[in-house]
């Protein structure tokens, strides 16, 4: 933690007896609250897949169908990336409208390298996610070089990155033919209900819990999300952190535009256009609130199973597929309001650490 | 009045447009017809009052994604009360109106009074508005509009289409209400310090529910005009609202950290966009262009406002990218709780 030895240096000068008890209970207030949060909103999610799936499975037939199961898992997987896509930015208080573009540019541009251009997989998978970062990356630059929101800069890049996409491909339509993407995307994995993407979203998933809890760049990036100003006295970086995050988002967003590439196999600048909504889904009913400094992968990894288990069990109960959206709508709404009644205590409390402290020194740890 | 007016933020783009704009129609046959300026109109005066159902919202520091959902919703509802429950065309946009007031109401209630960012709010009950017009209609649009609602949406003296007068109205109502009215100057003053208008005794929550309600009546207005102009109620309205309803106030100088508002900005703002436009079209430039070029309008309207402010008023601008960084970097404008 450099960021923490540099602040602490700098407060030695004057209060050198405070500065160590300090430094102690905001580890340990972090640790706390990344146990709690995750726990909390992932028990409760785990209760839902359970009720649901046992509603959908009693009530329609076919749910429990390895072949359903399948379906879930791979729209499963590609929506938890999504939701870590966008969790990313969503951790240091900031959003990003443009995924689903980034992910048009992405998935086009896999499409002309490997069927216009025949250049070889794993070249071509690695100028995807290169891609995807540098444009993400240009949102970060643009949105510290500005001083503007990222809601609106990542806005007009939703536009201006949409836009390029349709006008470089003419929304042609690419076929790719490689057997690798397809046995990742469509194959199976140990048994015939498992879709190997399920193994690539939780190596993702792994990778940014490592980010978030053993990572100094993860922390200062929580810091940077809960408190920005402070975090930038205390002598973090926040240029670096930001661009840091922009850069996660993208490469996020590459890879959730490989892995829907892999399974539609058939390809064109329209991919994307409907991620906004998954993208924020997965984090919100993960339990992360959007003015920042919270991370729950398990909560996203839960939520984004929800929400396509939901999706494919109100198909089989026979509801008409035009009435899903409002079905997503109200799970979100409903979401955000039950957890909001349920933790509005607590969330105000979030800005008084030593309040925290004495609620926990009373309640028992699980 | 005439100075300030020639100061407003827009104003060097209404130049460059009308200087770009005269060039064309001198080089262009098509451009500068009568019929083409109608066209360019008719576009406009939809767009704007999507931009004001999108700045009200703004000014209280708030924002919605749910204008094209309750447009969507409310599109359906004037097909089906016209040509389904066969009410008379004048009762069935009341209540088309009305079911969008009662949207937005429905908004401005659950964010003022639980206190979830309206980001979240308005992206879940857009999403559910949406649902049930795909849901009650199964996608299939209503043909059978009203002749009055196509005369309101088609109709035009030489350039001039009849829409444009709704339009019109709907500014200067909403411009005078934000200057004059209480409740106008409520909204402006809880958005623009949120905390010195609650300390000197103005209702946060009644202003939120304000400036929800009336955008979603505006939203509700745009989508009975759109009925008009496309001749045809269709579910699918509002999907493409989203970059408009923001780019319209933005261009127009409205600020999205509340506390600002131009409606004559969002009029303007809303021709120049039409214009862009229909140039693209008629110069056979890919319409693909459209959405690249209003991404980066809006960054050139963002931009240039800041430079106007650092040109202007210096120290007041370096004091707001400051002090004000880290509320206008904290993610949207009302992410707060």
């Amino acid at each position: 933690m450099k960021a923490r030895t540099r602040a602490l240096r700098g407060k030695t000068t004057s209060a050198p007896s405070q500065a160590a008890p300090n430094h102690v209970t905001a580890a340990k207030l972090v640790r706390v609250r990344l146990v709690l949060g995750t726990s909390n909103s992932s028990l409760g999610l785990v209760l839902l897949i359970v009720a649901s799936w046992t509603i959908f499975g009693l009530g329609g037939s076919g749910f429990l169908s390895s072949f359903n199961l399948y379906s879930v898992g791979q729209l499963a997987a590609r929506d938890a990336v999504l939701g870590m896509a966008q969790a990313a930015l969503v951790v240091i208080a900031r959003m990003n409208l443009a995924v689903g573009s980034i992910g048009a540019i992405c998935a086009s541009l896999l499409g002309y390298l490997l069927v216009s251009a025949s250049v070889p997989l794993p070249l071509a998978l690695v100028a995807v996610c290169v891609v995807g970062i540098l444009a993400s990356l240009l949102m970060g630059i643009v949105e510290l070089r500005s001083g503007l929101s990222s809601f609106i800069v990542t806005l007009a890049f939703l536009s201006a990155y949409g836009g390029a996409a349709l006008l470089v491909t003419g929304a042609q339509q690419y076929e790719i033919t490689s057997k690798v993407l397809n046995r990742l995307g469509n194959g199976s994995l140990f048994v015939s209900s498992l879709c190997p993407l399920v193994a690539v979203a939780l190596v993702c998933g792994v990778l940014v819990w490592l980010l978030y809890t053993r990572n100094g760049l993860g922390w200062r990036m929580l810091a940077v999300g809960s408190n920005e100003q402070a975090a930038r006295v205390s002598g973090v970086n926040v240029r670096t952190v930001v661009l840091a995050s922009y850069a996660i988002s993208g490469l996020l967003c590459a890879i959730a535009a490989i892995m829907e590439s892999s399974y539609q196999l058939n390809v064109n600048a329209g991919v994307g256009s409907d991620w906004l909504l998954p993208s924020f889904i997965a984090p919100v009913l993960g339990g992360l609130a959007l003015t920042g400094g919270d991370i729950s992968v398990i909560g996203i990894l839960l939520a984004a199973l929800f929400y396509d288990s939901l999706q494919s069990g109100l198909t089989i109960l026979n509801v008409p597929s035009y009435w899903l959206e409002l079905a997503e709508g109200l799970v979100l709404l409903v979401a955000v309001v039950l957890d909001q009644l349920r933790h509005s205590r607590r969330r105000s409390a979030r800005y008084r650490p030593t309040e925290i402290v004495a609620v926990l020194a009373e309640e028992p740890v699980a | 009045m005439m100075g300030k007016l020639l100061r407003a933020q827009w104003m060097p783009l209404l130049g460059a447009i009308a200087v770009a704009g005269v060039v064309l129609s001198f080089t262009n046959k098509e451009f500068g017809t009568a019929f083409n300026v109608y066209t360019i109109l008719q576009t406009a005066a939809v767009d704007a009052v999507i931009g004001l159902s999108q700045m009200v919202v703004l000014s209280v520091g708030d924002l919605s994604l749910a204008v094209g959902g309750i447009g969507g919703l409310v599109t359906i509802a004037v097909g089906n009360l016209f040509s389904v429950q066969h009410w008379p065309i004048g009762a069935a946009i009341v209540g088309a109106l009305l079911i969008g007031l009662v949207c937005g109401l429905l908004n401005g209630i659950i964010i003022a009074y639980t206190g979830i960012s309206g980001f979240i709010v308005t992206l879940a009950t857009g999403t559910a508005f949406t649902g049930i017009s795909y849901g009650v209609t199964s996608t299939i649009p209503y043909s059978n509009v009203s002749s009055v609602l196509v005369t309101l949406g088609q109709g035009r003296v030489s350039f001039f289409p009849y829409a444009l007068i709704v339009t019109i109205a709907a500014t200067v109502l909403i411009g005078g209400a934000l200057r004059f009215l209480p409740i106008g100057r409520e909204v402006l003053a809880v958005g623009g310090n949120r905390e010195a208008a609650v300390l000197s005794g103005l209702s946060r929550q009644r202003a939120t529910l304000i400036a929800h309600t009336v955008s979603g009546l505006l939203a509700a207005v745009a989508a009975v005009m759109y009925v008009g102009v496309l001749q045809s109620a269709t579910p699918a309205t509002g999907s493409d609202w989203l970059i408009v309803s923001f780019a319209v106030p933005i261009i127009g100088g409205t600020a999205l950290v509340g506390g600002e508002a131009s409606a004559s900005g969002c009029f303007v703002a809303a021709i120049v966009l039409a214009a862009i436009n229909d140039a693209l079209i008629v110069l056979n430039i890919n319409t693909d262009a459209v959405e690249l070029a209003e991404g980066l309008l809006i960054f050139a309207a963002v931009l240039a406002g800041r430079l106007g402010q650092v040109v202007l008023r210096p120290g007041q601008a370096s004091g707001t990218r400051r002090g004000g960084g880290a509320t206008e970097t904290s993610g949207a404008p009302a992410a707060t709780t």
